[in-house]
């Protein structure tokens, strides 16, 4: 019962701060932290295929390029469209990719998973590349309309404005995580720990691995596609390099492993971390990766388990020891 | 009579010696106030400044065009600085540049513009190269209501009808201006098989649609023999220039600029194609310098300035950087790129002295009262007479081609500007943005 008050609690201060977060530390500050939120999304849903089903995708930006794209696209050509539309455009776009790649790829596994998929990341980046009379090349696609909320009997909501903008992502973002939780939380969510652990085994229990490989890879795609949106939304800008290129795969990778590959919260913890280490060091050096780098070098060395691990590790030390005595 | 001729005489010579003296005079005061300049360690100032925000790479394969015009915004605030600095809101401010490094990366210079703006308040922003990244630029300081001074990149398009806004300032020239200068040379050469080499951007396929239109505007009986866009910081030409050397082409055009335009004059020539380059961007000492005289010889290069030394402003500017090249600053500005003001920093710098003079005859830094002085302004700079046409915020400017040759007046080691073809601003002036309602009278 204290366990649920606490809970409660820590959920209520936490959206206190939510709501507070753009009165409290301005405009440029709140832009910061949409962009930390969006990269999140992007590596908790990355997260769904390492970290719960052992598979690692080098091209996962596919489908949050195609989410940006899609929403960016939609905008720009069809009139009048409401944003929450924009906003499932971009997921259906990312869907129906993974739905599309997927059967070639789930039957695959370590490092035949991992090329396979940074060919497709990669041939993507190429066609938006050369497609450019649709997708604007290297230009990128910027100034597209980004229209109101239309919340009934409210009126519009202007999106453009950054602090409304905020309340928006943060509801969108945050209720993908939470929904991303709980898809771990289902039978489904065990069987891909299972898979993860020993794919051999779940075959025998009678599971279609595939099927079920396919299943993660879609509603990872999917909600990579809806951090994609959002980033489109939030940018108004997209380009084949911010949202396609190998930087873009790499990043969530990061993410992941600085914040640790075997937690949930990992994912968000790496990609708050990288968000404020290059806040901090832009302020003295242009050179991010390179710090980067070394930040991903010396988690792997000495905290392979990333933050969460640490963090298991200093709990089980003292807290649990303190319980016990 | 005699008397008449004499008195005449004298007041002749009296009139030239004070011009001379008061031209000593003009260029030791220069030289005064520049005289503790150092672009590698720049003085900045603090406190109560007009605050400037640079945006350009600094960092990944174009990072040199951020070095390269750093020294002009540096140059520009330390010589008005030196000065008192600028009259805005009743008091004279001291101007403070402040980096924003876009990376080359649409999205990275957003980032950069938001940075400037939310976190560092400056007053103003300005770049970039890269006509997609100066895009972002520019719309982001729209969506900020913040002038942006789009200095360096050179796309029609950015002021079209519908990129425009009124925050914008395009003080360069523009693709069209480029486009039409050069064909506007070629009309009246015997050269008439073109290649074109460009970047595959907007920039690159906006300058060769161009290049085609004017060319059969000029030159009717001129054939384009083959065209080609190779991707952003390519750093393998081998595969194009094996196709130019198959096409017949007599003149390869290309608007690439650094690193692009370095690594294709210098592999062009490493292959054993000699072909001249009608080209804006080829003008650096350092390629040139490699490729040597024989490699240089024939380069057809337009610009919105070429160093001269006709206008005493020109005279000054070129004497006072050159003694502080050769005496005092240090890497990266102590290389053969820096030995004289060229084309591209020199034009930066001039159109930057005109942003400042804009800024304080409209005694402010407010974005209005900037739009408003500077729609219409004429500024009598030593590049020329350059107009803000008050419809689009593009400038209308005299535009200048010259045949690479050796003997050149600048440097020994390799070919360079010799005359001075001037395209006049009537021939060049860029055409009005088709759909834009402030253009329709």
């Amino acid at each position: 019962m204290t366990k649920i008050w606490i809970k409660t609690l820590a959920a209520i201060i936490l959206i206190g701060l939510l709501i507070a977060f753009p009165k409290v530390m301005g405009v440029l500050n709140t832009n910061i932290f949409i962009g930390f939120a969006i990269m999140a999304l992007f590596a908790v849903s990355l997260n769904l295929m390492l970290g719960y089903t052992g598979l690692l995708s080098f091209g996962h930006a596919m489908f949050f390029g195609l989410g940006a794209y899609t929403t960016a696209l939609s905008l720009k050509h069809i009139d009048n469209l409401p944003i929450s539309m924009a906003l499932l455009l971009g997921v259906l776009g990312a869907v129906v990719c993974a739905v599309i790649v997927s059967p070639l790829l789930v039957r695959l596994s370590g490092t035949a998973f991992s090329m396979l998929t940074l060919a497709f990341g990669q041939l993507m980046y190429i066609v938006c590349l050369k497609f450019r009379e649709v997708t604007g090349g290297a230009d990128g696609l910027g100034g597209f309309p980004v229209p109101d909320l239309k919340i009934p009997f409210t009126g519009g909501i202007d999106m453009t404005d950054p602090v409304n903008f905020y309340y928006f992502a943060i509801t969108v973002l945050g209720g993908c995580i939470l929904l991303i939780w709980r898809f771990t939380k289902t039978p489904i969510g065990s069987v891909m720990i299972s898979i993860r652990d020993n794919d051999n085994r779940v075959d025998y229990l009678g599971f279609h691995v595939p099927s079920v490989k396919s299943l993660v890879f879609i509603v990872s795609g999917g909600f990579a596609g809806a951090a994609g949106a959002i980033y489109a939304l939030f940018q108004n800008m997209v380009s084949t390099d911010g949202v396609l290129g190998l930087f873009t795969s790499f990043n969530p990778i990061i993410m992941t492993i600085i914040g640790g590959v075997s937690s949930f919260t990992g994912p968000i913890i790496g990609a708050g971390l990288l968000t404020i280490l290059e806040e901090f060091l832009l302020r003295y050096t242009d050179r991010i990766a390179l710090f980067n780098g070394l930040v991903l070098i010396l988690m792997i060395k000495f905290a392979p388990g990333g933050i969460m691990g640490i963090w298991d590790g200093v709990y089980r030390k003292w807290f649990k020891r303190r319980t016990l005595s | 009579m005699k008397r008449c001729f004499f008195l005449l005489r004298g007041v002749l010579t009296l009139l030239v010696l004070g011009m001379l003296v008061t031209s000593a005079w003009a260029s030791d005061a220069l030289m005064d106030r520049m005289a503790d300049f150092d672009p590698s360690n720049p003085v900045v100032p603090k406190g109560d400044t007009i605050k400037i925000g640079h945006l350009n790479p600094f960092s990944g394969p174009a990072a040199m065009n951020g070095e390269l015009y750093h020294i002009a915004l540096h140059w520009v605030a330390h010589d008005l600085n030196k000065q008192g600095g600028v009259m805005v809101d009743g008091k004279l401010k001291k101007i403070e540049i402040i980096k924003g490094d876009t990376m080359s990366k649409p999205i990275n210079a957003k980032k950069a513009a938001e940075r400037l703006i939310l976190g560092d308040k400056v007053d103003l922003l300005w770049g970039s190269t890269g006509s997609h990244i100066s895009l972002v630029c520019q719309q982001t300081a729209a969506k900020y209501k913040k002038i942006y001074v789009s200095a360096l990149s050179i796309s029609d398009s950015l002021m079209d009808a519908e990129n425009f806004n009124r925050y914008t300032f395009h003080t360069p020239w523009t693709t069209s201006q480029a486009a039409k200068s050069l064909a506007y040379f070629y009309a009246k050469r015997p050269e008439k098989k073109f290649y074109i080499l460009c970047q595959d951007y907007s920039f690159g396929h906006a300058l060769a649609e161009k290049f085609k239109g004017y060319l059969k505007e000029f030159r009717p009986d001129a054939e384009i023999v083959g065209e080609d866009y190779h991707p952003l910081f390519t750093k393998d030409f081998a595969p194009y220039l094996e196709k130019i050397k198959a096409s017949g082409a007599e003149v390869i055009f290309s608007g690439d600029w650094m690193p692009d335009s370095v690594n294709l004059l210098k592999q062009s020539r490493d292959s054993g194609l000699n072909l001249p380059f009608a080209n804006m961007y080829m003008d650096d000492p350092i390629t040139l310098g490699v490729v040597g005289v024989e490699g240089s010889a024939g380069l057809v290069n337009a610009n919105q300035y070429m160093i001269n030394d006709m206008d005493p402003r020109t005279r000054e500017l070129n004497k006072v950087w050159n003694h502080l090249h050769d005496s005092k600053w240090e890497e990266p500005y102590n290389s053969s790129l820096y030995v004289w003001p060229l084309g591209v920093v020199a034009s930066a710098i001039n159109t930057t002295y005109w942003m400042m003079d804009v800024v304080e005859r409209a005694g402010s830094t407010d974005p209005e009262k900037i739009i408003a002085t500077w729609e219409g302004d004429k500024y009598n700079s030593f590049a020329g007479v350059l107009e803000m046409r008050a419809c689009d915020h593009v400038t209308v400017r005299d535009t200048y081609v010259s045949e690479f040759s050796h003997p050149a007046k600048w440097f020994d080691n390799f070919s360079y500007i010799d005359k001075i073809v001037t395209v006049p601003s009537y021939v060049v002036e860029p055409p009005l943005p088709e759909g834009l309602d402030r253009c329709k009278k």
